[in-house]
């Protein structure tokens, strides 16, 4: 089995995030990056199918900035290859151009399983594996978890709205957007990270530059704007337990 | 033949037999030791030397327990006369007529008589006080060792008392040192009244009482490698070979590749020699926090599941063999280390416990075996430079309130140079004294400043941890801001950081010097810049161990608290051998699962036990959310107010009103 996983970063929520000049965007100068932490789920998912069954498994990402970091992380961690695809791109590029070059570079990459975080802080709707598998013609499935090889098919959960879930076998190639890793992502020494960095090689692929797809525009990029107040009850616990009776008598929620 | 040819033979006989089985052992230590990793330990030979002077013939350490030190002590200078016996005893065998003289032949019973008083001691100590220490370690040795050593000292009265019958029957000589070998002497009056003193009673009296000497003492030889009593040749080269270097120091110099131990091979030759030496006394055991607290380590069984590993493959394991880490020695048993290095303090051999359970973490942490959440606080250090996830920015965030600006030490030069740590910085509880430390500084006319955003964590628990690589990314990261500023001294009220400063990065050539606030602000006490009123409070204090055992600062923070007015009262634990509060090491993070009482809560029950004290005063930020938590968990925060020293000087300047526990907050106020 030979397993891509597709990894990126993302901005580091820890910090505060600031607009741009357009309002369209953000400050991406000022933010640090660190690397999704769903596709950490989807690399340990595919380690712990290694380790399993021997799956041949490499890290894919786009350089659209300071990647090598994170493949030799990948590489220290486990995998067999780290696929860094080059081409003039920053980290504004959006997720369907991302998928577009991404699968310029699967089509003929001979893997048999392609998977990847199920969402980003930056595309929380979850679309690259979806649009991998379209514009692939391949099948594809997200929110799944429990992956396992079954004789060259491939198994998973896929998980539900109220707690129901969907086992599925499916034939390759195929796409996951994998939400969790059966373990959590195991930790790597930086002493190993910098071994790797100065033993392996990063592979580069030349992708070219950005794909013409078309695109919805950001208009307004915005910070949640209040719509009203909280109000505080201030007083002993009396008044405090009298207010909120009254309240839920105004509200007609007390039998 | 002639009963000296016999004897003369026999002792041949043994002697060669058990030089024989002491080298097959020997050799096989030898041949591990040379594989180890390089380590100096030849420097310094005179503190060498003296160290060798105060612990084996001083038996410092060892006195610490009196009744194991005095027992200990007769037995073991019994080896030294023993010593004695068999020159003179082999001697007068081989060479009729030879003697060691009166005066020594003397010494000789003199110590015989010490020897078993010490026995029956050590046998009263092991049968019926059965300390707790002892659990574990491998008691029919530990017996067998005493019976071997009793048999010795009653042979050697047991030959001395026919041995005047056989040198006027068989040897043809006089016997010089009857006299004197009272013990002997008597039992020849014994024999006399008996009528034992023919030529035959003599023969076999003699040949029996030369053969539980001489014969028990090289079978005694031959048996040593193999058991706990090694020690009594080890001993001394470890001592000897003993870490003169700052103990707060973890690793010397930064490794090839890693730091793990994988095999005995990553160890250190002393590290090796640790596991011979080691007496299985279990006093490391009786002081270890996480032992205390009935988590699955101790420091005991560490050194002797290591060693006997050792012994079981001679380190030459099959590549299915379970490894050292997480096999020979539990993963649980390492992560529940504290490293607060009690153990070491404790050993009267100084086996240096934590390097082993630090190297063993490592190799844990290769194959991603740590516990989730401490996992957290390395990618947090990692991204962010602090255990708290907090962006760095957040890091100055104290220093807001305050009514003057305080000095960017990356901008200006300054005389001290402020090293805030994550908890004074970031911890909700321990940073609300920093902004006062600041107001102290400021008052005492201080020219200090801050690394603001750029200062990150020092780097002291991940080293702990076993991620050197992480600690030496945090290390070069403030080493880079440090070399660019100006300062003629760190500053800092975080002893983790001060361990990290002072200790650790020496190896990446920083030298300046490291202060403890305590130290600090004594020292401003004293020259006049801070005038103090007296705190009458009357309280204990606990020493943080990285600032106490690590760095041996202990006597700064008392002098401190008396120059504040503070009726002082000691707790049993203090000073070097204070008893963790549980958060180093990394605990701080990590699950506490099996864990049955809190070292921190014993602490403080500890504090509770000594009459009328109404503050527990600590020195450390971790300390502070260690403790007020132990408090809390025990319900007597009421009674007992944990206490920062900042606190007290505050209130001593007249910067706050001094803090009272609730109860007395509340009488104050009636």
């Amino acid at each position: 089995m030979r397993i891509a996983v597709l990894v990126k970063d993302v901005p580091d929520l820890v910090e505060e995030l600031e607009l741009d000049e357009s309002g369209r965007g953000l400050a991406v100068d000022d933010l640090s990056y660190v690397p999704s932490e769903w596709d950490d789920q989807a690399l340990e998912e595919a380690l712990l199918l290694k380790e399993a069954s021997g799956a041949h498994v490499s890290a894919v990402a786009l350089d659209t900035g300071d990647v090598d970091n994170m493949l030799y992380t990948a590489l220290a961690k486990g995998a067999d290859r780290a696929v860094k695809l080059v081409g003039d791109y920053d980290r504004t590029l959006p997720g369907r151009q991302r998928a577009r070059i991404l699968a310029d570079y699967l089509a003929g990459a001979g893997y048999d399983l392609v998977m990847t975080g199920v969402q980003a802080v930056d595309d929380l709707d979850g679309q690259i594996a979806g649009l991998l598998g379209g514009m692939l013609g391949w099948p594809h499935a997200s929110v799944v978890r429990d992956v396992a090889v079954d004789s060259g098919a491939v198994r998973f959960v896929q998980e539900y709205a109220g707690g129901r879930m969907a086992e599925f076998r499916s034939s390759t190639p195929l796409v996951l957007g994998v939400q969790a890793a059966k373990k959590p992502p195991r930790y790597v020494p930086i002493a190993r990270i910098r071994q790797v960095s100065r033993s392996a090689a990063l592979e580069e692929v030349e992708a070219g530059g950005s794909p013409s797809e078309s695109l919805a525009a950001i208009e307004r990029l915005y910070r949640p704007e209040a719509q009203g107040h909280a109000t505080m009850w201030d007083g002993d616990a009396e008044q405090v337990a009298a207010a909120l009776v009254a309240l839920l008598d105004e509200q007609h929620l007390r039998s | 033949m002639t009963l000296r040819t016999m004897l003369m033979a026999a002792t041949i006989v043994v002697a060669l037999a058990s030089v024989g089985v002491f080298s097959v052992r020997g050799r096989a230590i030898w041949t591990v030791l040379r594989r180890t990793r390089p380590v100096v330990r030849w420097d310094r030979i005179g503190e060498r030397l003296l160290s060798v002077g105060t612990q084996v013939f001083g038996h410092r350490r060892m006195v610490r327990i009196p009744l194991s030190g005095i027992l200990h002590y007769f037995i073991f200078s019994g080896f030294v006369v023993l010593l004695l016996d068999i020159v003179g005893t082999i001697g007068q065998v081989f060479r009729p007529g030879f003697g060691i003289g009166p005066w020594l032949s003397l010494a000789v019973d003199v110590w015989v008589a010490l020897v078993l008083v010490g026995v029956l001691m050590a046998v009263y100590n092991r049968a019926v006080l059965r300390p707790a220490r002892f659990h574990g370690s491998d008691e029919r040795d530990a017996y067998m060792i005493l019976v071997l050593i009793a048999i010795i000292v009653v042979g050697i009265v047991v030959h001395e008392s026919f041995y005047p019958v056989v040198a006027a029957s068989f040897f043809h000589v006089a016997d010089p040192s009857l006299k004197s070998e009272f013990l002997g002497n008597g039992l020849y009056h014994v024999w006399q009244n008996l009528g034992w003193t023919t030529p035959t009673a003599g023969l076999v009296g003699y040949t029996v009482g030369y053969l539980m000497d001489i014969g028990v003492v090289f079978a005694f030889l031959a048996y040593l490698p193999y058991s706990k009593h090694f020690h009594i040749l080890l001993a001394v080269p470890n001592i000897f070979f003993r870490n003169l270097r700052p103990i707060g120091e973890l690793v010397e110099s930064p490794p090839d590749e890693t730091m793990a131990i994988r095999s005995f091979d990553d160890m250190r030759w002393k590290d090796v020699l640790d596991l011979f030496t080691c007496t299985e006394c279990g006093r490391c055991q009786d002081v270890c926090p996480a032992y205390a607290a009935g988590q699955p380590l101790s420091p005991k069984m560490v050194i002797l599941d290591l060693r006997d590993r050792l012994v079981s493959d001679w380190g030459r394991s099959e590549a299915d063999a379970p490894p050292l880490a997480g096999g020979a020695v539990s993963r649980e048993a390492l992560w529940a280390c504290t490293t607060c290095g009690a153990c070491q303090q404790a050993c009267p051999v100084f086996i240096e416990h934590v390097p082993k359970i630090a190297g063993l973490r490592a190799a844990l942490l290769e194959d991603g075996d740590v516990d989730p959440a401490a996992q957290k606080v390395l990618v947090a250090w990692e991204r962010q430079g602090n255990s708290f996830g907090q962006p760095a920015r957040k890091r100055p965030e104290w220093a807001k309130g305050l009514e003057f600006p305080i000095r960017d030490a990356r901008k200006e030069p300054v005389d001290w140079l402020w090293f805030v740590g994550d908890f004074a910085a970031l911890d909700p509880r321990a940073r609300e004294m920093t902004p006062v430390v600041g107001e102290l500084l400021h008052r005492a006319g201080v020219d200090f400043g801050i690394l603001y955003e750029a200062e990150v964590n020092s780097g002291n628990d991940a080293l702990r941890i076993g991620e050197y690589g992480l600690f030496e990314t945090l290390a070069q990261k403030n080493l880079k801001v440090l070399e660019k500023a100006t300062f003629q001294r760190v500053f800092t009220t975080d002893p983790h950081s001060l361990n990290a400063l002072k200790n650790e990065y020496r190896k990446f050539g920083f030298d300046k010097p490291v202060f403890h606030y305590t130290e600090a602000f004594l020292a401003l006490i004293q020259e006049g810049r801070l005038p103090v009123s007296p705190v009458p409070i009357r309280a204990t204090y606990h020493d943080p161990c990285y600032l106490g055992r690590w760095n041996h600062i202990t006597e700064a923070p008392r002098e401190l608290l008396r120059v504040l007015g503070v009726d002082l009262r000691e707790m049993p634990r203090h000073g070097e051998q204070s008893f963790c509060c549980g958060a180093g090491g990394g605990r701080i993070w990590m699950d506490e699962s099996g864990i049955v009482e809190r070292p921190a809560n014993q602490r403080i029950r500890e504090a509770l036990a000594l009459p009328g004290i109404t503050h527990f005063v600590v020195a450390c930020p971790k300390d502070v959310s260690m403790f007020h938590a132990a408090a809390t968990a025990l319900g007597v925060d009421d009674r007992l107010r944990v206490t920062d020293v900042t606190e007290l000087l505050a209130a001593a300047v007249g910067l706050r009103a001094t803090p009272l526990p609730a109860a007395m907050a509340m009488g104050a106020s009636e």
